[in-house]
């Protein structure tokens, strides 16, 4: 008898696999239909992404902040809560993070980055418990809240790096002192030591979540948070703590990409990190591990497109809808294998392979 | 500065603009309002909205004609909103899930079409706009003649519908049973209506009124198109379904409020240059956030909003 955790495990590994092939395929359709050799193009992105070892680095500093915003998203799903605002929380992380440590600490060095990283941490925490507040203890819809603050986190950014915190005359701030920034790990290539705190993170959420009691009863408030009500669970309080921390792992991962990848803030930073976290975690069948792998899958995605639009002129867009339908697919093909005639199909199906 | 913000042909002009950016939030609203009175909540609208601000813009600056510009943004909204509809009503999977998968794909759709079309380009390009209604005489009366009397066509649309809408839910009865669908679905089913059929209609509603407000922005509000145009209006939209309590007196309230909030922000923009607008620009987005501080109305949402239905389950 195969053990039906483990049919689930092989059930939602397969669910992703045949989402991205799919949305892969229909990605080579929009290719054609533009005219362009679908072979060729998805070869260049193949090549922009493995080609050489400066490819490879850079597929690891694009999944960096991914996998930051992703474990975000897991944590805060798994207590029952969408944090949307994991750009909001991110970029506060990382204005934090420069404002520390470029205008208040008078020192650099080691001690400056980890003081940095911290800040940035706390930063997020403060920029998610607003909306798990007023979630917990008003009933505010979270989604709405959490998104809503991503506009001002931009705007505040935007406010700093073009006032108070400008560097010159250009709407950028300065950067950060070259023996503050995160390590490189490799000649000729960006990769840098922030994607050791991110898979350092990654194993500590799996183990919080699978491993400790703490992380059980938030799976608890997660999938009934009237039984867990009633079981003597504090649920305002975890559901609050849960977007803190939530909030706190974006926020880290602000001060890492800032430390480590672009070192100082300007138009743009951040964007649309939250809501690919949301993506990756929900593809990611909200594992941490798993969503840690569809994060690379999509910096890979990303680092091959930028090549595939230089060398062929398809615009790096096509990747981006690809990642959408791999959603809109992995989501319907849970649905379907939720449908009552399809379940029992499928448990026929697996009655057969064990016999 | 204080003569300046007293006078009247300010406070004329102020609510004039109040009335321009309250017409796509008030149509969104009352596209999703459609939706959830059909237990269907879509968070998608920001997707749709882009997405019919994208096709409206390419096809009123294909077209130069600024309407059907605007009638193929609402086309849009609907198809782009029938991925939605399918995967959540027929295939029942999760409604929010599905949504924040429309605002992910319509931008990545919206970019791409534009790319396609215009190439990569950095300059803004000038589409035709839908010029303001003008009565002569009348809209020369100070701060009503304007306010009343010099609106985009679309604006009176978003009020007259506004006003249709009121009376359909309240006075009629398809726009009961269209309620009944979202408070008791099984209810509505044994009276004989369709619900998965009403469902998708509602759902078809929801997205030619969110692709129209997206239009709107393109091709009467704008004149042009930028990636973000959007900006969150959806969410501000959906907000104030929330804070007009599922009501279209109340969302109508709540859609001028968020509208008055934003053309005080853009006025100040002008007048007081010492604010940093960055900061004046986040007033419609806290002033949202203070609303549903103040109220919250979850009590008032329609019983099964937001749940999947099968006339098997029991």
């Amino acid at each position: 008898m195969l053990g039906s955790r483990f049919k689930n495990t092989i059930m939602k590994v397969s669910i992703s696999i045949i989402s991205i092939l799919g949305a892969i395929l229909i990605g080579a359709v929009i290719i054609a239909s533009v005219g362009e050799n679908v072979f060729i193009a998805y070869g260049f992105l193949l090549r922009g992404a493995f080609g050489n070892s400066r490819a490879v680095g850079e597929t690891l500093v694009k999944a960096t902040p991914l996998i930051f915003t992703a474990l975000a998203a897991v944590f805060s799903y798994r207590c029952g809560m969408f944090n949307l605002g994991a750009e909001g929380q991110f970029i506060m992380g990382a204005v934090a993070a420069s404002w520390i440590s470029v205008t208040i600490l008078p020192f650099g060095g080691i001690i400056n980055t980890l003081l940095s990283l911290l800040v940035g941490a706390l930063a997020g925490g403060v920029w998610g418990a607003i909306p798990g507040l007023l979630k917990a203890y008003r009933g505010l819809n979270e989604m709405i809240v959490s998104i809503l603050l991503n506009y001002v986190a931009t705007l505040f950014m935007a406010f700093l790096y073009s006032g108070p915190l400008m560097e010159k005359n250009i709407p950028q701030t300065a950067a950060v002192f070259d023996d503050v920034k995160l390590t490189r790990l490799l000649e000729g290539s960006r990769v840098h030591s922030g994607i050791f705190i991110a898979v350092g993170v990654a194993i500590l959420v799996t183990y919080f979540l699978f491993k400790t009691a703490k992380g059980y009863q938030l799976r608890v408030v997660g999938l009934n948070p009237i039984a867990a009500k009633v079981n003597g669970l504090p649920v305002k309080k975890m559901i609050a703590s849960a977007f803190v921390v939530s909030g706190m792992i974006a926020g880290l991962g602000g001060a890492t990409e800032l430390l480590g990848s672009s070192y100082r803030l300007m138009a743009g930073f951040g964007q649309g990190f939250g809501f690919d976290g949301v993506a990756i975690a929900l593809i990611g069948q909200l594992h941490p591990i798993g969503a840690g792998l569809i994060a690379y899958l999509f910096a890979v995605l990303r680092t091959g497109a930028n090549t595939m639009q230089i060398a062929t002129g398809i615009t790096t867009a096509v990747v981006d809808i690809v990642q959408a339908v791999i959603i809109i697919f992995a989501v319907a093909a849970t649905a379907i294998t939720a449908l009552p005639g399809v379940k029992a199909i499928v448990n026929r199906k697996w009655r057969g392979i064990e016999q | 500065m204080m003569d300046t913000v007293f006078s009247v042909q300010f406070l004329g002009s102020l609510l004039q603009s109040t009335l321009r950016v309250t017409t796509p939030l008030l149509l969104v609203a009352l596209g999703e309002l459609y939706g959830e009175r059909a237990g269907m909540i879509n968070i998608g609208l920001d997707g749709i909205m882009t997405f019919g601000a994208t096709v409206g813009f390419i096809v009123g600056y294909i077209t130069v004609n600024p309407l059907m510009g605007l009638v193929a943004g609402s086309l849009a909204g609907v198809l782009i909103n029938m991925i939605y509809a399918y995967s959540t009503i027929s295939l029942r999977s999760g409604q929010i899930i599905n949504g924040m998968a429309l605002n992910i794909l319509a931008p990545a759709l919206s970019v791409f079409m534009f790319r396609q079309y215009f190439g990569v380009t950095t300059k803004l390009i000038q589409g035709t706009v839908l010029a303001s209604v003008y009565i002569p005489v009348l809209s020369d009366i100070p701060i009503l003649g304007p306010l009343l009397f010099r609106q985009n066509p679309i604006t009176y649309l978003a009020f007259v519908l506004a006003i249709l809408t009121a009376i359909f839910f309240n006075k009629t009865k398809p726009g009961l049973d269209y309620r009944a669908v979202g408070e008791f679905p099984r209810a509505a089913e044994t009276l004989g209506i369709h619900v998965t059929k009403m469902k998708y209609i509602a759902t078809g509603m929801c997205g030619l009124l969110a692709g129209l407000g997206g239009a709107y922005l393109s091709t009467c509000y704008m004149g042009t198109y930028s990636e973000g145009v959007v900006a969150g209006r959806g969410f501000i939209a959906l907000s104030a379904v929330i804070f007009g309590g599922w009501r279209v007196r109340g969302l109508v309230l709540a859609t001028l409020l968020f509208g008055f909030t934003d053309a005080v922000q853009l006025r100040f923009q002008t007048i007081l240059p010492v604010i940093p607008y960055q900061i004046l620009a986040m007033l419609p987005y806290l002033a949202t956030i203070g609303a549903l501080f103040l109220m919250h109305n979850s009590g008032l949402a329609p019983k099964a909003n937001g749940l999947p239905y099968s006339r098997e389950d029991h």
